[in-house]
Formats: structure tokens, sequence, C-alpha cells
């Protein structure tokens, strides 16, 4: 088990940030969401021993996160969202540095920060000046630097924030190679549902410093009700208004698509009987998948 | 830029169980005030009040020869307590070492919450005592260098150009007040720099800080000496306070007569200050905002 936290309660002052939180985090990669002030922050600073919760225990790594932060710490890697540099230095000193005060020998953090480097695309810029360095070229060396130490557990805040369509995907390629590929875990938090969707197999959903909904993301995507994809000839709004009154919320793409999530219970004969009563013709009728951005409207209860 | 297609490689080393993190902090503050425009020549500056009194020292033991250069200011060329007295606490070595603190130190922890790197550092096993040892050691070791070296190469001299170990048979206490001097302004030089670039985000505004606060203490000083003729408002004034507290370390007379004791309380006071701004202002929990 990589992270397990069990009935965590934090609160800054009188403010509740967590109200018993419980978490499992197996292997893989897997997705943190929630809105602004769900507690996303304080669970990662929980995570990272930086504060102590009022009440429940957590364990990352098989490391007790009230008595040992410092294991915690060592064995993990972490991406923070802001750009974070010393001016004044090269990457390969910046990233062997950050290796040296993880633990690692001189000379072995300064070998490794080359390796890392070459690893996320830095190989021929390792030697510049980090204020000259890009956007995506910090997200990268910010991941170097998280890496460096090679822990077995990676947290990455919004890695792909400021970053151009093509510097998203390579960032997004590159942490799809560490967690399946390279035996990290990766714990992502992130506003940006589609990385989420590409990048991970699990997810943990907060509202209001509760757990809105935890676990496998295909596994979640099915719970509770169905959706579907119809096409419809005819008079379709008697037909839409007809579907609300049932209950079911109807989406209409651009290019005339109806998506329909039916309730649980709902039979979805019922569909064609209602169509069938106003004269629509159905042409296309296909079980589609809850998306991540349907789920966590639902979860969060927000539209 | 296209990935490298270089596979990801585990590392098969041990963490240094006795590792002491600030020795990299204090190695890269080291370098990198090295790095910085003018720094090298700013240094090599403020060793100039140590050229001259190390000149002072070899010309103690030829009196006879610069009898005319020197023209009966032999007695400041007696090498005792007050000689040291008269370097450690000159104006214009007190100067210098203000120069370098900018230099090297105002950005220190300045630059460090202007690029979020706290960040980087507390995410890492590393406690924010072990963050601030390597900061301090940063400008102790300039400061050392500027105070310490020059005290021990003094004494060393006088042994080399006198040919004997009669000044240490007169002054027994001096190599230990020398370093215990040191090391107390090193101590208090380095925590006063820190707080203040702790306050900015801008290395700038720190280093305004730093010299704003040290000569303003000292133009309050000199305007309600002015007015009141009293030497008790000596403690006004960071310099003075140093001044003193260096004349009794060194088994000197005092600048003014004001209890060194008070000042010695006013420096403490102040470093007490500069701890609490510290422990305000570097926090391992504002690492996630």
């Amino acid at each position: 088990m990589n992270i397990e936290l069990q009935d965590i309660k934090f609160s800054y002052g009188p403010v509740r940030a967590l109200d018993g939180v419980s978490v499992r985090v197996e292997n893989g990669a897997c997705g943190l969401l929630g809105p602004n002030g769900a507690g996303k922050s304080t669970l990662l600073r929980i995570l990272l021993g930086f504060l102590r919760p009022d009440h429940g225990q957590g364990h990352v790594l098989g490391h007790d996160i009230r008595k040992d932060p410092f294991a915690v710490r060592r064995l993990v890697g972490y991406m923070p969202e802001d750009d974070c540099l010393i001016p004044g230095m090269d990457a390969v000193t910046f990233t062997s540095y950050f290796g040296e005060l993880a633990g690692m020998p001189r000379q072995e953090a300064m070998k490794r920060a080359h390796d890392v480097l070459y690893y996320v695309g830095l190989g021929e810029a390792r030697y510049r000046m980090l204020e000259t360095y890009s956007a995506g070229m910090k997200q990268r060396l910010k991941l170097a630097q998280a890496l460096v130490h090679d822990p077995k557990l990676l947290f990455l805040d919004e890695p792909t924030s400021n970053l151009d369509p093509q510097g998203r995907v390579e960032i997004l390629d590159l942490i799809k190679d560490i967690s399946s590929k390279k035996d990290v875990q990766v714990l992502i938090s992130s506003h940006i549902l589609t990385d989420i969707e590409l990048t991970c197999t699990a997810v943990i959903i907060l509202n209001k410093g509760r757990i809105a909904a935890q676990g496998d993301l295909a596994a979640l995507r099915q719970v509770d009700f169905s959706l579907y994809e119809l096409r419809v000839k005819g008079e379709s709004g008697p037909f839409l208004r007809a579907l609300a009154e049932a209950k079911c919320r109807v989406e209409e793409t651009e290019d005339q698509l109806l998506k329909v999530y039916l309730p649980a219970g709902f039979d979805r004969r019922e569909l064609f009987r209602v169509a069938n009563r106003l004269g629509v013709q159905v042409r296309h009728f296909v079980r589609s998948q809850t998306s991540l951005e349907d789920l966590f409207a639902r979860t969060v209860g927000v539209d | 830029m296209p990935i490298a297609e270089q596979g990801y490689v585990h590392w098969e080393g041990r963490f240094d169980a006795r590792r002491r993190p600030w020795r990299p902090i204090a190695r890269l503050g080291i370098r990198l005030a090295f790095r910085r425009k003018g720094f090298k020549f700013v240094l090599a500056m403020a060793f100039l009040p140590t050229l001259i009194f190390a000149a002072g020292v070899y010309i103690s033991e030829r009196l006879d020869d610069f009898k005319e250069m020197i023209r009966g200011a032999d007695r400041f060329l007696k090498i005792d307590p007050e000689f040291f007295k008269a370097f450690y606490a000159s104006d214009n070595l007190l100067f210098w070492m203000l120069i370098i603190m900018v230099l090297a130190g105002a950005g220190l922890i300045a630059d460090d919450l202007r690029h979020k790197a706290l960040q980087l550092y507390f995410a890492r096993p590393l406690r924010r005592r072990d963050y601030l040892q390597g900061k301090v050691l940063t400008l102790s070791f300039f400061l050392l260098l500027l105070t310490l070296l020059p005290g021990f190469l003094f004494l060393l001299l006088k042994f080399i150009f006198s040919g004997s170990f009669k000044l240490l048979a007169e002054y027994p206490w001096l190599p230990f007040s020398v370093a215990a001097w040191s090391v107390v302004v090193a101590g208090f030089f380095s925590l006063y720099t820190l707080a203040l670039s702790s306050l900015s985000r801008n290395r700038r505004y720190a280093s305004v800080l730093l010299i704003a606060a040290y000569f303003l203490s000292d133009i309050f000083f000199g305007i309600f000496f002015g007015i009141f003729r009293d030497p008790a408002f000596a403690l006004l004034s960071v310099k003075n306070n140093l001044q003193q507290v260096a004349a009794v370390l060194l088994g000197a007379k005092p600048v003014f007569a004001v209890p060194w004791e008070y000042s010695a309380a006013v420096l403490a006071g102040l470093s007490v200050l500069a701890g609490a701004v510290l422990s305000r202002k570097v926090r391992g929990s504002e690492v996630i905002k």
C-alpha cells in the first residue's frame, strides 16, 4: 500500500479543512481532484508531513506520517505547481543539489542529475542558466528534481499548468511512462480533468474536506447511472422536455447528438416509448461511458 | 523538444546516514556569491584594512627604519589588545563587512522567497534549522574571512617579525578573544542579514534594508548624542554596540562610557528578534499553497 489514511481530520482554526478522510492508494497513477477549497493542498501537506492531522492515522510507503515525516520525504518526490528555481544555476547543478539535499552522496547526485535530465528531455540544455528556460523546460526541470533521488512515489501538483498543447502532451507522456513502466507510483493533483483521464487509473475526488468519490476510474464511471447517446429525427423539443420531466439529464452537442443520463432504476426502453408517443424516430442509440467531467460534476454537485 | 528515449534507470545507491544537509546549502551560497558581478573585487577591497594593519605589525618591529615616515605615530604601532581593538572596531572594517553582507547575504532568503525555492527545499528531509544553518554558514564564511583570518594572521606575523612569543606571554587570552569576537560578530551579522533578507522577496529591497537599518541607527545616535550629550544613546547604534562589545572581549578600553553589558544585551535582543523573524518567515507548512 503506497498511501493509507484513516479518518484524517484537520482544521485551520475554526475552519475544518479535512473531515474524516480515509484514502487507499495502490500501484499506478492516481488523480487527486476537487474544487478550490476542497482540501487537496491540505491533504498533500499532511502526506508530506508538514501538517500533523488533528485526528486519524496515516502511512506513506509504510512510514507513519506523524512519527516519521523525514523518511516519507526522502522516499517521495514532489513537483510543485509554481515555477521554482534558484537563479544563477544551471540545470545539472540545480538537480544534483536537490539530490544531495535528499541525502544522496555528492558525486552520485551529480551523475544521477545528468541521467534524469536526459530522461526528461533536457540533456542538451543541462548547462544553460535556469533563468533562460522556457515554461515547458522549467516544468521538465521540476520533474527532474523530483525524480533525482529515485523516489518510490511522486506527488505532482498541476504538472501541465502554463504549458502549450505540445508541451502538455510531452509532459503527460513522461508521466504515463513513469507510472506505467518505471515502477514509480504517481499522485497527480490537477484541475485539468482530461490530464487525469489520460494518465490515471484511479481517482480521489475531494469536496468540502470529505471524500466525494474514490477508486478505480473505470469502475467509478459506471456507478449509479447510465449514459446513452441518441440521434433522433423529428421534433426534438417535446421529446427533450418529456425526458427532463422523467428526471433524465440531457445534453445536446453541436452536431445534434443527444447525451442522455438515465437515473438509477430508469428502464432504457422507456426512451423508445416516449419517442414513439411523441412521433420521434430514434436513428442512433449507443451506450456511452461517463466522462470524468461528468463524474466530477456529479460528485461535487455542480452542473 | 522531443523526449529523449533514454530509459529511466533506478538508483542503486544508499542515502547518506550521517548527512549534514546544511553543507550543500552553505557550499552553494558561497559559490553563488563568488559568481556575483563585482563580488571578488569587493572582497579583495575588504581586505584593505587587513593589509594596512599587517603592514603596521611589520613596521612595529622596524620602528627605527621607519622613524621618518611615522613621525611620532609609533604609539599606534604597539601590538597589544588596543591594536586589535583598533582593527576590529574600526568603521572601515565594519563598513566592508556590511558591503559583503549586502552582496553575499541580501538575496540568501529573499531570492528563495521570490523564486519559490522554499517549496523545493522543504519537500526534502530538511529541517528549518538545517536550512538556516546553511545560510548562516554562507555568511559566516565571508565574515570570518574578514575577522578570524586577519586576527590570527596578525599574531603569526608578530611572532615571525619579533622572533618571540612575548605577545602571547603578556596576553595569553588574546587568540581566544580574537576567536570569540570573530564568532560573535559573524553570528550577529549573519542573523541580522538573514532576518532582513527574509522580510522581502526582492534582493534590492533587502539590500536597502540592510544598509538603512545599519546607518540609520548610527544617525539616530548622532542626532540624540548631539542634542543631549548622553553617551547612553550609543545603545541606539548597531555599530557602537558592536564596538563596545569588541573592546571588552579584546581586553581593551570601551569606546563609550556605557556599561558594555547593555550593549551586549542590545545585540542579544536584536539576535533574538532576528531569530523570531526567521522562524515566522521560513516555514515548511507554506510549501504547498
